[in-house]
C-alpha cells in the first residue's frame, strides 16, 4: 500500500514557507532562563579581633561583623556584653576596659532576626595584651565528581595581609576550563566572595598571598569553575 | 535512495561538544553524489543542558545553558565521484541563564546571550570505487573553519566556536541492501581522525549508522551510533595561565535516531534526536535537529 503525500503545488509552497518560519523561529527562541541555588547559610556574627587577654588597666577595640543569612556582611545593631564587668566591662561600641585581674567572656548578639546569633570569646586580664594567634586551617575537598583534595593553612603575616598555604598532599583536576580560587563565607557561591585568581597549580604545596584581607574574614575556601559556575570543591576554615 | 538518504543524514553534529555546538560530522557514507545532482538542507539544532559529563564520566550540574544553530547543509557533485560539501551554521545562538538566589530571589549573575555565525565545515568526498559497487568506498576531507565566536559575553563564556582549525581524513564502507519485497535498507561503517590546532587533543571518529526506506522509500528510519576519542595529546587546564575557558580531551559515545520524509519529489522533511550516554567534558542531554531539504536525485 502506497501513502505517499499527493500535496499540491501549491501547498508544497505554503508548507515550505511555514517550516522555514518554524525553524528560523527556533532559531531565535533559546530563551535566558532562571537558574535557582541554595545558597541559605546560617547567619553568623564574628568576632574579628579576639584577643586572649588585655593588659590590666588598657581598654580594647573590638569589631564584628554579622553575616546574613547568604553569607553577606550587613551592618546591623548588636549588643556587647561582658560575663564579669567588674573584670572586663565593655560599652555599646565594643571598647572594653580591663579593670582587674580575672577573665571573663566577651559577647557580641545580634536579636534582630529570627533567632539571635551570638559570638563570645573568653579574655583575660594579665600584663599584657595578647592577641590569639593568627592561624586557621582547614581541608579542601571536591563536591564534585572533579578530583580535589588537600590540606590548607591561613595565618596573618601581618602588614594587612593573610597567607594561605595548600600543602604537599593538594591535588585538582586539570580537565575544568578556568578553575578559580576563591574566599568567601558562602559555600555555595562565587557571588560576594574573594576571587583569588586563576588556578595555575594543580598538585603539590603552593601559597598565595593576599593584602588587605583580615584572618578572620572568611570562613571557606572555595573552588569554582569560573566560566561556567560549577562549584568544585570548599575547605572550612577552622579555628 | 539510498544515497540520497546516506547524504541527508550526514550532516547533523549528532552531540553537543562542550560548548562548542555544531560540529557537523561528514559522516554520511560511502555514496558519492552524481555529477550535477546535489542535496541541500536548511535545518536547526538545539540542546539545552544543565549537566555535562565530567573527567570521570559522572554527570555533574552546570548553569543551564543552550545551543541553537540554524544552518544550512549542501553536497554536491562536481564531477562523478567527487563531491563538495558545506555545512553552515549561519545563526548560532549561545546562553547561560540567570543564577538566582533561592534565598533572596536576587538575580547573582545575570544571563547572557551571544548570537553570531557559528564554525563552519567544508570537505570533499572521493569516492574510492565506481557508482554502483558492492562495497562502496570513500575518503573524505574536511577542513573545520573557526567563524564562530571562541569567547563571548561578558565574562568570555559564550562561545559558537572553539577557535581552532580542525583537519578531518575519514574513511567510509557501506552497503546498501533490500528488506523485504518493498523496502530497502542500508549500513555503513566511517574512521575518521581529526587533527586540531591550538593545542586542542587530535581526536579519532568512529561512526556506524543503519536506515530503512520504508513507503515506496519516502519514510527513512536511521540510527546511528558515534563514538569519539580523544588522543588527550593536547593541553589542560594545567598549561592555560590565562583565564581562557580552554576545554579539551572531550569524548562521548552517542545514539541519534532520525526520520526523514519525502513530501513531493525531492522536497522532504526530517527530525532527529540523539544523545551520549557516556561522555568526558561533554554535555549529557539529548540534542535534537529539525528540517527541511531538498534531494536533487529525486
Amino acid at each position: 500500500m502506497y501513502y505517499g503525500c499527493s500535496c499540491s503545488t501549491n501547498q508544497i509552497i505554503l508548507y515550505k514557507y511555514v517550516l522555514f518560519g518554524a525553524i528560523f523561529g527556533l532559531g531565535l527562541s533559546g530563551c535566558i532562563g532562571d537558574d535557582i541555588i541554595f545558597d541559605e547559610v546560617d547567619p553568623e556574627i564574628r568576632i574579628m579581633n579576639p584577643v586572649d587577654s588585655i593588659a590590666l588597666g588598657s581598654s580594647y577595640q573590638f569589631f564584628n561583623v554579622y553575616f546574613n543569612n547568604v553569607g553577606q556582611p550587613q551592618t546591623v545593631p548588636v549588643a556587647w556584653s561582658s560575663s564579669d564587668p567588674d573584670v572586663i566591662s565593655i560599652n555599646d561600641d565594643g571598647l572594653a576596659a580591663a579593670l582587674q585581674n580575672g577573665s571573663a567572656i566577651i559577647s557580641v548578639t545580634y536579636s534582630g532576626g529570627s533567632v539571635p546569633v551570638q559570638a563570645s570569646v573568653e579574655v583575660g586580664v594579665g600584663e599584657n595584651t595578647v592577641i590569639i594567634p593568627t592561624f586557621r586551617y582547614g581541608t579542601v575537598i571536591s563536591t564534585s565528581s572533579y578530583l580535589l583534595e588537600g590540606d590548607f593553612e591561613l595565618e596573618d603575616i601581618g602588614g594587612g595581609a593573610i597567607e594561605l598555604r595548600l600543602a604537599s598532599n593538594y591535588k585538582a583536576s586539570t580537565s575544568l576550563p578556568g578553575l578559580y580560587i576563591y574566599l568567601s563565607n558562602n559555600p555555595s557561591t562565587s557571588v560576594g566572595a574573594l576571587e583569588i585568581g586563576a588556578v595555575t597549580v594543580f598538585s603539590g604545596a603552593h601559597s598565595y598571598t593576599l593584602d588587605g584581607v583580615g584572618i578572620n574574614d572568611y570562613a571557606y575556601v572555595l573552588y569554582y569553575c569560573k566560566p561556567f559556575n560549577v562549584k568544585v570543591g570548599d575547605g572550612e576554615i577552622i579555628n | 535512495m539510498v544515497k540520497s538518504l546516506i547524504n541527508q543524514t550526514a550532516q547533523y553534529g549528532v552531540l553537543f561538544v562542550f560548548l562548542l555546538a555544531g560540529t557537523s560530522l561528514f559522516a554520511g557514507g560511502p555514496w558519492t553524489q552524481p555529477k550535477g545532482k546535489g542535496y541541500f538542507k536548511l535545518s536547526e539544532y538545539w540542546i539545552v543542558f544543565d549537566q555535562h559529563y565530567t573527567d570521570t564520566g559522572i554527570p555533574d550540574p552546570n548553569t543551564t545553558t543552550g545551543i541553537f544553530n540554524t544552518g544550512i547543509y549542501g553536497e554536491y557533485g562536481i564531477v562523478d565521484r567527487w563531491t563538495v560539501m558545506a555545512n553552515i551554521p549561519f545563526f548560532s545562538r549561545n546562553y547561560m541563564n540567570n543564577i538566582v538566589s533561592g534565598t533572596t530571589g536576587e538575580t547573582l549573575i545575570p544571563g547572557e546571550a551571544i548570537n553570531t555565525f557559528g564554525d563552519t565545515d567544508i570537505g570533499i568526498k572521493y569516492g574510492l570505487n565506481k557508482p554502483g559497487s558492492k562495497w562502496p568506498m570513500a575518503l573524505s576531507l574536511t577542513f573545520g573553519i573557526p567563524l564562530g565566536e571562541p569567547a563571548g559575553g561578558t565574562q568570555d563564556n559564550l562561545q559558537t566556536g572553539d577557535g581552532e582549525f580542525n583537519q578531518i581524513i575519514a574513511y567510509d564502507i557501506g552497503k546498501s541492501y533490500k528488506v523485504g519485497k518493498k523496502s530497502s535498507g542500508y549500513s555503513t561503517f566511517n574512521a575518521g581522525f581529526n587533527n586540531r590546532t591550538n593545542k586542542f587533543s587530535d581526536e579519532i571518529r568512529i561512526g556506524l549508522e543503519t536506515g530503512v526506506g520504508l513507503i515506496e522509500q519516502d519514510l527513512w528510519l536511521i540510527l546511528r551510533v558515534a563514538d569519539w576519542q580523544s588522543l588527550k595529546n593536547g593541553s589542560t587546564g594545567a598549561d592555560i595561565t590565562s583565564t581562557s575557558i580552554f576545554a579539551n580531551n572531550t569524548e562521548f559515545t552517542s545514539v541519534t535516531l532520525e526520520a526523514a520524509y519525502y513530501i513531493k519529489g525531492g522536497f522532504g522533511v526530517s527530525a532527529a534526536f540523539g544523545g551520549a550516554f557516556r561522555g568526558e567534558i561533554v554535555a549529557a542531554a539529548p540534542s535534537y535537529n529539525v528540517g527541511i531539504f531538498y534531494d536533487l536525485n529525486r
